[in-house]
């Protein structure tokens, strides 16, 4: 019973300990930000290998969960006799919270655990410390770009998944099952505002890169330098980008259109 | 460079208990010590990526851990550190990983930049090397580039951490060449870590010997060699048996075979 | 080099692509390109009932959007609600003796403002108030003077 106590507040004490380290990275990475202004093709490899490279999946899943949504969309929507409201529908669910949310997720895991694996194997083979050795903060010159590279990448793609989302919703519901194309659009730009919507889905999918790429660098640069700590902190990152992601949803919706 | 007083502690256990190093300037100074009693760790303490529990550390006259961040970078510049695995940045080639400091550090014309990074190589004998990638070379060309990569910017010391070991005869003797020949060519101050002895005593001028916490013996090659201490004498000279038993401490051979009942029991009452 | 000249056009690729993405949200997707946000000027109208009317509900003329409601207040002197209208600036011929309706859109939709013009020769300007007004139809009111008039008719049978 002691035991068990003691046992909770030794996980108590090492989750603190590590919230405490995971903020003082972020401090350290943010300071390094502004230096990044004077070396911008760092950041442009970062752009390139959390944007582009997840360009792919985020787009081709943004289509089929468009289109999905555009098919179950219907079937309810028709039952009530209001089929025009599908484009609403489906762009609503988009841009407020498939777009943000599915991306973040994609991204985590595309993006996130490589971020992880990488940060992770080079502290195992010495080459952070090598860079401290050679007097280059390894903060700064590795992990600030790459941190400053996921949040400028993650808006861009969830607006990139939500507009093919759209489309695939309009290729389906218009093309497919015959709701009229007017309908589709004019309903859908009635009901959407940009300032309450688009705006708060690009705040949304801000955060989230924020937190996703904050996540994978703190467990890449606090992981166990071995390839078992690596792999378990890859793990760590997908399984926490997720809850968080997945919380910070419910605490953004509810703060954002809770009125 | 003085060590004075050197205390860390890792958790419960105490890696160094008072340690006191002198290492002259201009000459080859190896740390030698069993596995395990923290020699990489005395060059983290040494170069201020760890901080020591009490004692100092003075190279070239400034207290290490007393330094601020830029200060301590700066004296960084002027100390190389050749690390076990060599730590090339793995997605940089040869040339760009020893240009890598310059870089960081220098402003140079792209011109100027790249005859002193080809004098480097050429100095390790890699400079028909110099576009491949880190996973395309053997270890120990690996090292050499990163030995490379460590006098770039011509500092005055440099570590070595184990740069022997699992190295094929060859290339350790290129390295134990290398290291000697780059120390008097340029005035350089260096220190070995290492428990390769033959190699290490072959080209130190002076050797600290390390184990449990605290210096055991020192002084040159002949006078460690002679050391009356009979664990001095098994660790030169790689004797199976000595002060350091084969056998990992452990309750006899008879009673964990063959545990009688009642002692059994016993056991079971005094766990309760 | 030839490869990071590579990874800068693919990164521009990936910038321009994501801008166009957010572009389309904003225009096509949401009123972006109608709000016109600001523009047009304001008249109010009161009302004894509003029903579910909302910010931001339009305001239409024979079926056609002409601005939003951009306010809805409590009058608490006269106890009715004074709604706040944005009429986009070129409908600037509505007659002053125009009615102001609260309708549904659809047996379950969402309510809006429909005007019907009247026949004076006078427009109404900006800070006018819509003089007519008819409240939004309460279901329940509906039903109940339903069956009222329906158990008056079963009285006289």
């Amino acid at each position: 019973m002691l035991n068990a106590i003691a046992r909770l507040g030794h996980t108590g004490m090492a989750t603190l300990a590590s919230l405490g380290r995971a903020h003082l990275l972020l401090g350290a990475m943010l300071i390094g930000l502004p230096a990044l202004t004077l070396r911008p093709r760092l950041l442009m490899q970062q752009v390139y290998f959390i944007g582009v490279l997840s360009t792919l999946i985020v787009v081709v899943s943004g289509l089929f969960v468009g289109m999905v949504l555009g098919l179950q969309g219907y079937y309810v929507l028709s039952q009530f006799r209001a089929a025009e409201s599908l484009g609403v529908m489906v762009a609503a669910s988009l841009v407020r919270e498939l777009g943000p949310v599915v991306t973040a997720l994609l991204v985590a895991g595309r993006a996130g655990s490589a971020l992880t694996a990488e940060i992770g194997l080079m502290k195992a083979t010495e080459q952070l410390s090598g860079l401290e050795m050679m007097a280059v903060d390894p903060v700064r010159r590795v992990l600030s770009p790459r941190f400053l590279g996921g949040f400028i990448a993650m808006p861009l793609l969830a607006a990139m998944f939500s507009a093919v989302g759209v489309l695939g919703g309009w290729f389906v519901g218009v093309g497919l099952l015959g709701v009229d194309d007017g309908a589709y659009w004019t309903q859908m730009q009635a009901k959407l505002d940009f300032g309450e919507d688009i705006v708060n889905g690009v705040i949304k999918s801000l955060v989230f890169g924020f937190v996703v790429t904050w996540i994978a660098l703190y467990e890449g640069y606090d992981a166990t330098p071995t390839s078992a700590g690596v792999s378990r902190a890859t793990t760590r990152t997908v399984v926490h980008s997720a809850l968080a992601v997945l919380g910070l949803d419910f605490i953004l919706t509810a703060l954002m259109f809770g009125d | 460079m003085r060590i004075r007083g050197l205390r860390f502690a890792r958790g419960e256990r105490v890696v160094f208990d008072g340690v006191d190093l002198d290492i002259p300037r201009g000459l080859v100074t190896a740390i030698m010590g069993p596995s395990g009693t923290g020699k990489t760790t005395l060059l983290k303490l040494i170069s201020g990526q760890l901080r020591p529990d009490a004692g100092t550390v003075e190279v070239d006259g400034q207290d290490v851990h007393r330094l601020g961040q830029q200060a301590l970078y700066r004296l960084r510049t002027r100390m190389g550190m050749l690390f076990q695995s060599g730590a090339l940045l793995t997605d940089l080639d040869v040339f760009e990983n020893v240009a890598f400091p310059l870089r960081e550090h220098a402003r140079l014309p792209p011109s100027l930049l790249r005859k002193l990074v080809l004098m480097k190589l050429e100095a390790v004998g890699l400079r028909g090397a110099a576009r491949l990638l880190p996973s395309e070379l053997s270890g120990g060309m690996a090292r050499r580039v990163a030995l490379a990569r460590a006098m770039a910017l011509d500092p005055m010391m440099i570590m070595y951490d184990e740069p022997f070991t699992g190295q094929d005869p060859i290339s350790m003797g290129v390295l134990v060449t290398l290291i000697r020949a780059l120390n008097d060519a340029s005035g350089l101050t260096s220190i070995v870590v290492s428990h390769d002895v033959r190699e290490t005593a072959g080209i130190a001028d002076r050797i600290y010997l390390i184990a449990n916490g605290s210096v055991v013996a020192s002084g040159t090659s002949a006078t460690v060699d002679a050391h009356p201490s009979p664990w001095v004498q098994q660790f030169m000279h790689g004797l199976p048996d000595g002060p350091v038993h084969f056998h990992y401490p452990a309750v006899p051979l008879e009673r964990e075979l063959f545990p009688s009942p009642r002692r059994a029991w016993w056991r079971r009452v005094r766990a309760a | 080099m030839a490869r990071s000249h590579l990874v800068e056009v693919l990164v521009g690729v990936f910038m321009a692509l994501g801008f166009v993405a957010l572009f389309f949200l904003a225009m096509r997707v949401s009123n972006l390109s109608a709000a016109a946000g600001g523009e047009g000027y304001l008249l109010s109208a009161r009302f004894d009932n509003v029903g579910s009317l909302k910010v931001r509900s339009p305001v239409s003329i024979a079926g056609v959007r002409i601005g939003r409601v951009e306010s809805i207040r409590f009058d608490q002197e006269t106890y009715q609600a004074v709604v706040g209208m944005r009429i986009d600036p070129q409908f600037d011929r509505l007659p002053t003796d125009t009615f102001a309706n609260i309708y549904t859109a659809g047996l379950l939709g969402e309510q809006y403002i429909g005007l019907d013009p009247g026949g004076d020769v006078d427009y109404l300007g900006d800070g006018d108030q819509v003089e007519f007004t008819q409240s939004a139809l309460v279901l329940e009111k509906m039903i109940s003077q339903l069956l009222f008039s329906m158990a008056e008719g079963g009285g006289d049978r």
